[in-house]
């Protein structure tokens, strides 16, 4: 068995993260302003996320991954985004300043799986939007792309739904639903097999539609403003 | 001392019986057998059996992506040559 490469633990500081940090602080104002309400599945959904960790979000514009920042503030997110994004000169440098990692969704090289691996190993925070592409047409999230549960199976990291109700107006409040972390090897083992990964990514599918109705289900959440 | 083929070919199928859920997929692992449409793998299973390869055998898959791989000769062929 090969010895996994040494990882470097993401530390407090670091010249990387310079940018990302930087735009975190100077928004801090802001934050307060655009402060989700936050509604939690159960009490194991309130614990602050430490640690490794993949969020996943329902995507349904491009300002989603601003959404997830405001609603996990206390965290550095690592966003996967499509390759396609990095091809503009601007865009690109703006997504490599925020630390994305780009992925081809239509050939995925394993390169790119490592990396993605490598990061979790390092304790960070990497989130995505497992339907793959903006949904436009609907608030129910389309069905989710199962990449997430390899990654979850190789670096052990649990994933963390999450459901962000799409605004209407701009001066509507953002509800973000989180849901409570998912280990995938806790429910199948370090080795699942193909139908298991299947199964794993509907049921956090079902998951992210569960979060979607405790909106309308105020007798079942647990709540907390700001 | 080098793998022969035909372990690399076994080696193969016991990982892909392991995780597959077919009964008959050692039936299906022949050299010129489709990864997607003989053995009905996606680009996730794709992606799931390399992790596995690459521990069985020490190796790593740089620089190539899933439809780098067309069928089950071309995966050996592959491990064959980074064993070399």
């Amino acid at each position: 068995m090969k010895k996994d490469k040494k990882v470097n633990k993401a530390g407090l500081f670091s010249i990387k993260n310079f940018v990302l940090d930087f735009v975190r602080i100077t928004a801090a104002p802001g934050m307060l302003w655009f402060r989700p309400k936050h509604i939690y599945e159960n009490e194991a959904a309130k614990k602050r996320i430490k640690g490794a960790a993949i969020v996943i979000m329902n995507h349904v514009g491009m300002i989603d991954p601003m959404y997830l920042m405001l609603a996990i503030w206390y965290r550095r997110h690592r966003f996967v985004c499509k390759s396609d994004l990095m091809q503009s000169k601007l865009g690109g440098f703006w997504l490599r300043l925020f630390r994305c990692i780009p992925i081809d969704r239509e050939n995925a090289s394993f390169a790119t799986m490592r990396q993605i691996t490598d990061v979790l190993k390092e304790g960070n925070l990497v989130s995505m939007f497992p339907e793959g592409q903006v949904n436009t047409g609907s608030e129910m999230p389309a069905a989710f792309k199962s990449g997430m549960i390899l990654m979850s199976v190789q670096s052990g990291a649990p994933i963390i739904p999450v459901y962000i109700k799409p605004r209407k107006h701009a001066y509507e409040r953002i509800i973000a639903v989180i849901g409570e972390p998912f280990s995938v090897t806790e429910k199948y083992g370090p080795h699942p097999k193909f139908s298991q990964i299947d199964e794993a990514a509907r049921y956090l599918h079902e998951k992210e539609l569960k979060l979607m109705e405790l909106i309308n289900k105020p007798a079942e959440r647990n709540e907390k403003n700001g | 001392m080098q793998m022969r083929r035909e372990e690399i070919a076994d080696k193969l199928k016991d990982i892909l019986l392991s995780a597959s859920d077919d009964p008959d997929v050692l039936d299906k692992c022949t050299e010129d057998a489709k990864l997607q449409t003989d053995l009905g793998l996606t680009s996730v299973n794709m992606l799931y059996t390399v992790i596995a390869i690459e521990e069985t055998f020490d190796i790593r898959f740089d620089d190539v992506t899933v439809t780098s791989f067309d069928t089950f000769k071309d995966v050996i062929n592959y491990i064959e040559k980074k064993l070399a």
